[in-house]
């Protein structure tokens, strides 16, 4: 579903991303794994198309993401959804026109009934009543803002669905919920998601395959087994460092 | 900032057209700014009509008065006091409002959602802008005469008749139309200006980016507005 083909990207001097190859298989949770500042945020922009690389490649459902400009990225972006770090809703509108928002811009016209039913549809994906909709984002708590954005982000069936540090933040209850709703996500609208994550535990719960990255490149991918054993240095420490904590 | 305003002149043709956005922000930037514009070209009406009184007394010629202030206003004070409170009361928030979505993400998740941001965003704003600017130029014109009026007859005893008509005589339409003439350009400029300044703003920045930010949009625009002004000015009454 996504490939990502020898990735270069630098900003000024500063080397982010140096020569990264991956394979995201359609229906799976791949999890990247790696410390402030690897990369991480910048390799999922790629993927969405909001950075250029310096060279290399992404191929998103065998369309080449980097060589869009303009109304065919516009059109190439209906198949994602992303939920962001800090949730990025929309503040100045409520839990119902943040959720709205990506189906009344990809179908203008849509009638206010059929509009209503799949938002509340998705709402309850995420285990939210109706009687959050009127509330604005600066009403929820971290964890159903979370929620809020995801339902937003799948509330148009996407393909593919991006977080960024979905569990950045929350406390290890609302973790272990959001955990639940990306493993519900990809069982029950059967999409294909990639996470960006620093958070061990998380990773190692929801990921079919795991990548680590460190220092721009990858260290170790393969399924949480696979990576488990990998005798890279950074990731031996960097799992060694989180088991001992457990 | 110049691509930015290229880029969103070019987006007002292109659709989807969005009429609900630009009547939302036509009351935040137009509807919003009456009372301050309004305050304004009232008190300025009054201060300009008094100071014109005080020089014209000095050759006996109270009755232009009335004309004086009404040109004045029309040409020069009305569509530049009015850009420089609506930028102090709209433009800021302009800036500060798009800084905000830009540095919490909500403009890159509005490009994941397959929606053009300088579209849903500037745009909007850049027609409010065009519409409203003038409108409120004829609001501080209104205002504003009516001050001066108040007080050249009831404070400075003019007689109402040469008044008014030295008002007449002196006023021509195209003297009002070249005043709103140059508000519909100061709203573009401020439009563009403040909308390009939070959209630009630096997430790294934080906060402070996005204060820094308005404060940049406040002045730069400020500074435009005289310096178009002066060149709108030249290009009507020549040397």
């Amino acid at each position: 579903m996504i490939q990502i083909r020898d990735l270069h990207k630098s900003f000024g001097d500063h080397k982010v991303i140096n020569g990264i190859t991956l394979d995201v298989e359609r229906g799976t949770t791949f999890v990247v794994l790696g410390g402030s500042g690897s990369g991480k945020t910048v390799l999922m922009k790629h993927v969405i198309g909001l950075l250029k690389p310096d060279s290399g490649t992404v191929f998103v459902d065998g369309i080449e993401i980097p060589r869009l400009e303009g109304p065919p990225l516009t059109e190439a972006r209906r198949m994602f959804g992303m939920v962001f770090q800090g949730a990025a809703l929309f503040d100045s509108m409520t839990v119902y026109e943040n959720v709205a928002f990506p189906l009344r811009e990809r179908q203008r016209g849509i009638a206010t009934d059929e509009l209503r039913r799949r938002v509340v549809e998705k709402l309850k994906v995420v285990d939210l009543d109706e009687d959050v909709l009127t509330r604005f984002p600066a009403e929820l708590s971290g964890g159903m803002r979370k929620r809020v954005a995801l339902a937003r982000a799948v509330v148009h069936d996407p393909k593919v669905v991006l977080y960024d540090e979905p569990t950045t933040g929350l406390d290890p209850i609302t973790t272990a919920y959001v955990d639940d709703m990306i493993i519900s996500a990809k069982q029950r609208l059967g999409v294909t998601s990639m996470v960006i994550s620093h958070d061990i535990a998380s990773a190692f719960k929801v990921a079919d395959k795991i990548a680590v990255l460190y220092d721009g490149h990858l260290a170790a991918q393969g399924t949480p087994e696979e990576v488990r054993r990998s005798d890279h240095p950074f990731v031996q420490r960097y799992l060694s460092l989180w088991f001992e904590k457990q | 900032m110049m691509l930015f305003g290229g880029e969103t002149v070019a987006w007002v043709f292109r659709p989807p057209f969005r009429p609900e956005l630009v009547l939302a922000q036509m009351a935040a930037i137009g509807v919003g700014s009456i009372f301050i514009v309004g305050t304004t070209g009232f008190f300025t009406g009054m201060v300009f009509a008094l100071q014109v009184t005080y020089a014209m007394a000095q050759f006996g010629a109270e009755g232009y008065v009335g004309g004086s202030v009404a040109l004045a206003l029309a040409r020069e004070l009305a569509p530049v006091l009015t850009a420089l409170m609506v930028i102090g009361r709209s433009g800021s928030a302009i800036t500060t409002e798009l800084g905000t979505m830009r540095v919490t993400e909500q403009i890159d998740a509005m490009e994941t959602m397959a929606v053009n941001p300088v579209q849903y965003l500037a745009v909007p704003r850049f027609l409010a802008a065009l519409a409203m600017f003038p409108a409120l130029t004829m609001l501080f014109n209104t205002l504003g005469y009516m001050g001066g009026y108040l007080m050249g007859i009831f404070v400075s005893d003019i007689p109402p008749g040469p008044f008014i008509e030295h008002t007449r005589t002196m006023v021509e339409t195209q003297d009002v139309t070249h005043g709103l003439f140059k508000s519909i350009i100061f709203g573009g400029v401020v439009a563009i200006i403040t909308t390009y300044r939070g959209y630009a703003a630096k997430p790294a920045e934080g906060s402070r980016g996005v204060g820094e930010g308005t404060t940049r949009a406040v002045v730069m625009s400020s500074i435009a507005i005289l310096v178009f002004d002066y060149v709108l000015t030249l290009g009507s009454v020549g040397k």
